[in-house]
């Protein structure tokens, strides 16, 4: 680790929101992951006669229309979500900083090309394109989420692209990029060796804000009936359904919505923890 | 600052006047009657709609020869003041109405309709439904047996020696069968005299020899050049001088080709309707638009803005219109179950047909102002025959054992759905379905499911059900899963898809089981069980059993078929005695009694293998439901017949020339 | 997929690369050259072959010799880029499996050969689009819509076009407003009260989807208190909910961005400056700070317009709006060929016309970025 993200680490340890966050997050991920094989939580077996009940001691969060146990089906759907944020995340990290570097290193035309080619990307309605290629895939993955990640994933890197580019482009100039140049190094040495070093910082405050962007636009598709099998955003398109003055089954729309909630407001202290630590243009 | 503060207004002040100039004057008004109507229309032109909710809309801005009477949803006088049906129930003479006006002020004559009918057919238009009226003389030549005529003589005889050279030594029937459906051969050949192509239709076992093969290509010139000559009589004569014509300007004659019950109902059909031919003939492509259209009916079309509403306005020209209780209705394209839902509960429409959230049932139901009662709707799954361990009636059947259905309707339904273990819905008049029993046996299902190899359910691969994106379909396929998965240690998943790609994966055959219902287009069985016939059109199952088309055949001609037909009797000398009946009858109207009781004898034996085969599991009869405003009058969701007697308003048909509002000219 | 199709598509990609190419000169003649290829096809269906080509070479010629290079840049850059989306998104619909002709009943093949033909939709998708394409060009016309029969899709996006602007515009302002004056009173005072106050409202803004925060909006106002309808368009009370709830989590956005921003330019040595010349402080704010904030904002409303005018369908859907995002859903899941690409086209050419909007303006209040960018 170079010297000054060792010196953001210091002082991302002293904001206390960001760590707080991250605290927050862990936890979640850790029930959501390990919790249901813990305690053989069960969200697919139905018992429609014990539908809409509230929670209870039975069944922490209720249950479901089916009378499924709610608490399982949250945390299972939780997986889901995380994943999709997940890995979207790193499709777009390692597609946007690949682009970005190659396109800021080589500068002149091939940067301008390759730039185009962004702004193409970004003039097409992300949305469409998600839809899209969900309607594509829909017969083949039967409502795995493999798909959503890929969709999701190529249409976030654009952002991350133009980020990266821009700091490789005032990286190249730099004395120990030309001194490198100068000593006969490689294009694909100076980028692995010198500049991804030092742009991990902006890509990992980026990445840390565009896991929540990932997770809302999936709650998107869920909403509009594209979604995957069992997600936070399914669950929330479903309570919402059943929030009503006639009548509320509340807790079917509380609890995902706290999950989700939390999970994306801890990302968010977090990425910003990371931007105020990591980012050089915040440093005082 | 103050530049930013400007800024912001002024866009402000942008986006609230463009606002302004998207909100039309015309629809600022509330309309009398507002009511959700689900999908947008797709269009208004009778001859080209394919669903309820564009029903309802024709309904109400075009009238046919005959109306449904709201309180019986029996057919009456409508544009055609009265008919005479002659004795063998085959010549149909409507007397038109002679104050019936298009609502350009010009008269609504027999012309018109024989003029409609003959678009309706016509093969140009393309119309989906214009089978509804195939019963008509000519009609079917006229609509399909150009196109039938073409593809006999080209690509399938093209075809057809392609695969003979390919199988110079006869090939297996699956080949051949696929063949048959890879080109449509049973829709083409529908209905042939030629023994030879009946019997290769029908073939279900063994090879194929070349001899076969050869004797089929050998007929299709012939059949080719008779649906051409059929074709080319039709298109003379079918609504000029025979089929349906215009005797003069106020009376029309319809000629049948067999007698058909139900035929007065198909007259106040959607697809019946008439059309005005000098807007058509001008404006062929949007004619039904609101600045062109014209109609004939109690509404006109006042403004029509897609995505937002319908306004429909009472017409002044119309000869009934003092009978209309309504000056005006808002016809809302709102899919959205809790949008329509909440749009209700504020007061902001009167009539909200069945698309609430599922999920609210229960409250919803105790409300006075639901209504619910059993509707012509089988919901069933679809199995593919093509694919272990669906292509053994074992496995089949193992399936259909371990599936709950008292407790889907019980528990998940929660509307008094009747469980369903045949197809045909309860209520068709003069049938009833075979004996049935709604059962779950678990034990025997297991048994069944080790019987076709698999116990246990090892050794099979992960099931699929399939079923298109919606909450209600959703809830069932996610407890007939589970149920299948605790009851037979099956591996499966429920999965969906949006519409599109779900009509893709049925009609491609890929899937394992999938959610379906159908509707009854008219109320009798045949409806519910020829589309059921080896690779037909809507079968998608690839089951395929040559009895069961046989009798499909049978029952759609009985008098042609009658020669074949003592060899359809299953043993109980049930189809043999009706037989019997009709050969002895003496008239016309005898003759027609006894080949209707032989038909749905006949449908009813089709439905039985259906029950036995179960290339389909039928899960439950539907329940039409929903919320009317409690001043909301002339709206049935229990019909009255004049005997007293009261029936289920079983196709949830409410004729708006009825409804009227019980609060009068009281402000909103 | 077929050789030709992956060989199009490569080559309309090297097609739009190219044109970072092109010199400064090159560049004014081709961009003015697509705008007035542009102007053909809109006006040509209006003022016929004479008066629309007149106009375009009018047009051209003003541009090549007045318009600013950034603006013909753009252009010479988003009209072979329309082609390109157009080409890709025919490629994607009809690799989706169904077809616009599909029903539950089966139609018949005469029947769908019958349709395909009169909505000239073949069934390969090149023959499509070279009939799209011809059809966008010679007639200005983005074809008929397969599922709302009768209607051309212009006719379709035409008045749900200024829906959505209205609702976008509306709800933009509302966001800058909200965000921007949480964001500069937050930054001004950081690690306060309102501060965090402040920026716990913005991320609870941030981390829930907007069909959560509507819905419950929709139960509070509309069916709880009953002040405002649940759904529909026809007065200014349908416009509050949908505007607030699309408006909810930009306003979130932009306020992080304004406190920063504002708590970057609070340290700069001009501030420290104007102070020590004596400014009270609100000058100091006013006049300096505010600018300060507003960079980073401006430079997001390109994508949050983007993201406003794309993003707004869920709220159109909760709230049955009738605007341009019902178009965008119900095109794709409908395969209704023709209204997706109208929505596309529609989309892209906003985008682009407002990031280009979003670099004139920046260059307006920077003029660093406006030397640069002009080459």
């Amino acid at each position: 680790m170079s010297a000054p993200a060792a010196n953001g680490w210091v002082r991302l340890r002293r904001n206390r929101a960001a760590l707080a966050g991250a605290a927050v997050l862990a936890a979640i991920t850790g029930l959501c992951f390990v919790a249901p094989l813990l305690f053989g939580l069960d969200p697919h077996t139905t018992d429609p006669a014990a539908r809409h009940l509230g929670p209870s001691g039975a069944h922490w969060f209720g249950t479901d229309a089916l009378g499924r146990d709610y608490l399982s089906r949250c945390l299972v759907g939780g997986r889901t979500s995380l994943l999709v944020g997940l890995a979207a995340t790193v499709t777009s990290v390692l597609v946007g900083v690949v682009w970005g570097a190659v396109a800021g290193y080589s500068g002149g035309r091939v940067d301008e090309v390759m730039m185009r080619f962004v702004d193409f990307f970004y003039g097409i309605p992300y949305m469409f394109l998600v839809i899209l290629i969900m309607l594509l895939f829909s017969e083949t993955a039967r409502g795995e989420p493999l798909p959503v990640f890929l969709a999701l994933g190529l249409v976030q890197w654009l952002t991350m692209a133009r980020i990266v580019r821009g700091q490789v482009l005032t990286l190249r100039e730099r004395e120990f990029v030309q001194a490198a140049i100068v000593s006969g190094a490689g294009p694909v040495h100076i980028i692995v060796r010198h500049i991804l070093p030092n742009v991990v910082n902006v890509v990992v405050v980026y990445a840390t804000l565009t896991v929540p962007a990932v997770i809302i636009l999936e709650s998107f598709l869920s909403f509009l009936g594209l979604g995957v099998k069992l997600s936070w955003g399914q669950l929330v398109a479903e309570g919402v359904a059943v929030v009503n003055p006639i009548q509320s089954y509340w807790w079917l729309l509380f609890w995902p919505s706290l999950l989700l909630g939390a999970t994306l407001l801890c990302l968010n202290f977090l990425g910003d923890g990371l931007r105020d630590a990591l980012d050089p243009r915040t440093r005082t | 600052m103050y530049r930013t503060l400007l800024g912001v207004l002024a866009s402000l002040a942008v986006a609230l006047a463009v606002a302004g100039l998207t909100f039309t004057a015309s629809v600022e008004q509330s309309a009398d009657f507002r009511f959700i109507n689900g999908t947008e229309p797709r269009s208004l032109d009778p001859g080209l709609l394919t669903g309820q909710p564009e029903g309802r809309v024709a309904r109400a801005i075009f009238e046919g020869l005959a109306r449904l009477e709201a309180r019986t949803l029996a057919p009456v006088p409508g544009a055609a003041a009265s008919w005479e049906i002659s004795p063998d129930g085959r010549t149909y003479t409507f007397h038109l109405r002679p104050d019936a006006t298009w609502s350009d002020g010009r008269p609504v004559t027999a012309h018109d309709f024989a003029w409609s009918w003959r678009r309706l057919q016509d093969p140009a238009l393309g119309a989906e439904y214009a089978y509804i009226v195939h019963m008509i003389r000519h009609a079917r030549a006229f609509n399909l047996y150009g196109g039938h005529a073409e593809a006999l003589a080209g690509p399938i005889a093209g075809a057809l020696d392609a695969l003979r050279r390919e199988h110079s030594g006869g090939l297996e029937v699956s080949d051949w069968q696929a063949f048959v459906r890879e080109h449509g051969l049973n829709e083409l050949l529908k209905g042939t005299r030629n023994a030879t192509l009946q019997a290769s239709l029908l073939r279900q076992q063994g090879r194929i020899e070349a001899d076969e093969l050869a004797a089929v290509s050998a007929a299709l010139p012939g059949e080719a050049a008779h649906r051409r000559a059929l074709f080319e009589e039709a298109a003379r004569r079918y609504g000029i001088d025979a089929g349906v014509f215009a005797r003069d300007d106020w009376t029309l004659v319809v000629e049948l080709e067999a007698p058909t019950p139900y035929f007065l109902e198909l007259c106040t059909f959607y697809s019946t309707l008439p059309v005005p031919r000098h807007v058509v003939e001008v404006h062929p492509d949007d004619w039904f638009l609101p600045d062109t259209i014209v109609s004939n009916g109690p509404f006109v079309l006042a403004d029509w803005r897609v995505g937002d509403r319908i306004r429909l306005e009472r017409s002044e020209s119309y000869w009934g219109r003092d009978q209309v209780g309504l000056a005006s209705i808002d016809v809302l394209p709102v899919e959205n179950a809790t949008t329509s839902l909440n749009l209700y509960l504020t007061g902001a429409v009167d009539w909200l047909p069945g698309n609430y959230p599922s999920d609210l049932v229960e409250p919803l139901a105790r409300r006075p102002d639901f209504y619910s009662g059993p509707g012509m709707i089988v919901y069933y799954y679809r199995l593919n025959t093509r694919r272990p361990p669906l292509d053994d009636p074992r496995g089949r059947l193992a399936l259909n054992l371990a599936i709950d259905r008292e407790l889907i309707v019980r528990e998940v339904t929660r509307l008094g759905q009747v469980p369903a273990a045949h197809i045909v819905p309860p209520g068709m008049p003069g049938y009833e379905s075979p004996e049935s029993p709604v059962r779950t046996d678990l034990a025997e299902a297991r048994r069944l499911l080790a019987e076709a190899g698999y116990p246990g359910g090892r050794g099979m691969r992960e099931l699929g059900i399939l079923y298109n994106t919606q909450e209600g379909h959703k809830k069932i396929a996610e407890v007939i899963a589970d149920q299948l998965r605790r009851n037979l240690g099956l591996d499966v998943r429920a999965y969906n898809q949006e519409w599109q790609s779900y009509l893709a994966s049925g009609q491609a055959g890929e899937y394992d089981v999938m959610r379906a219902g159908w509707i009854g287009d008219y109320l009798d069985p045949n409806t519910f069980l020829d589309m059921w016939i080896s690779n037909g059109g809507n079968n998608q199952t690839g089951w395929s059993h040559a009895r069961f088309d046989r009798l499909i055949q049978a029952a759609a001609d009985v008098e042609g078929f009658s020669t074949g037909l003592a060899d359809l009797d299953a043993g109980d000398g049930r189809v043999r005695s009706r037989l019997e009946g009709l050969q002895r009858a003496g008239d016309a109207a005898e003759r027609r009694r006894a080949g209707a009781a032989l038909r749905l004898e006949l449908l009813r034996q089709a439905e039985a293998i259906l029950v036995q085969e179960l290339p389909i599991l039928p899960i439950y009869f539907y329940v039409v439901s929903g919320l009317v405003n409690p001043q909301v009058e002339g709206f049935y969701s229990e019909l009255s017949l004049p005997d007293g007697s009261r029936i289920p308003n079983l196709q949830d048909l409410h004729p708006l020339r009825a409804i009227r509002m019980a609060r009068g000219e009281e402000a909103r | 997929m077929s050789g030709i199709e992956i060989a199009s598509l490569v080559a309309g990609l090297l097609g739009v690369g190219a044109t970072a190419w092109l010199s400064g000169r090159a560049a004014r003649i081709v961009g003015a050259l697509c705008l007035a290829a542009l102007v053909f096809g809109l006006t040509r269906a209006l003022l016929g072959l004479a008066g629309a080509g007149g106009l375009a070479a009018g047009l051209c010629a003003l541009a090549v010799w007045r318009f600013p290079g950034l603006v013909l840049r753009r252009v010479a850059f988003a009209v072979p880029s329309l082609v390109l989306l157009i080409y890709a998104t025919t490629l994607l619909m009809y690799k989706a499996p169904g077809n616009p002709f599909a029903g539950e009943r089966a139609a018949t093949p005469a029947v769908e050969q019958a349709l395909r033909a009169h909505y000239g939709v073949p069934e390969s998708a090149t023959e499509f689009f070279a009939i799209y394409l011809r059809r966008l060009v010679m007639e200005g016309s983005l074809g008929p819509s397969i599922k709302v029969q009768g209607r051309t899709v212009e006719e379709l996006l035409l008045p749900a076009l200024p829906v959505s602007m209205a609702l976008g515009l509306l709800a933009l302002t509302l966001a800058c407003a909200l965000g921007i004056g949480l964001g500069v009173l937050a930054g001004l005072r950081p690690n306060s009260a309102v501060d965090h106050g402040s920026m716990a409202l913005a991320l609870i803004g941030i981390s829930l989807p907007n069909f959560v925060i509507g819905a419950v909006l929709l139960i509070v106002f509309a069916l709880g208190l009953g002040w405002l309808p649940v759904a529909g368009w026809g007065g200014y009370p349908h416009v509050v909910l949908p505007a607030v709830t699309l408006a909810l989590p930009y306003a979130a956005y932009i306020a992080r961005l304004a406190r920063s921003g504002t708590l970057e330019v609070m340290q700069e040595d001009f501030i420290r400056t104007a102070r020590a010349k004596g400014l009270s402080e609100p000058a100091v704010v006013l006049r300096h700070a505010l600018k300060g904030a507003l960079l980073p904002v401006v430079s997001f409303l390109g994508p949050a317009a983007a993201g406003i005018l794309t993003g707004s369908f869920v709220v159109e859907v909760l709230f049955g709006v009738p605007g341009m995002g019902q178009w965008f859903v119900k095109g794709a899941i409908n395969r209704d060929y023709s209204v997706v690409l109208g929505t596309a086209i529609v989309y892209f050419t906003l985008v682009t016309a407002f990031n280009l909007f979003v670099d004139l303006a920046y260059a307006w209040l920077d003029p660093r970025v406006r030397d640069a960018e002009a080459r």
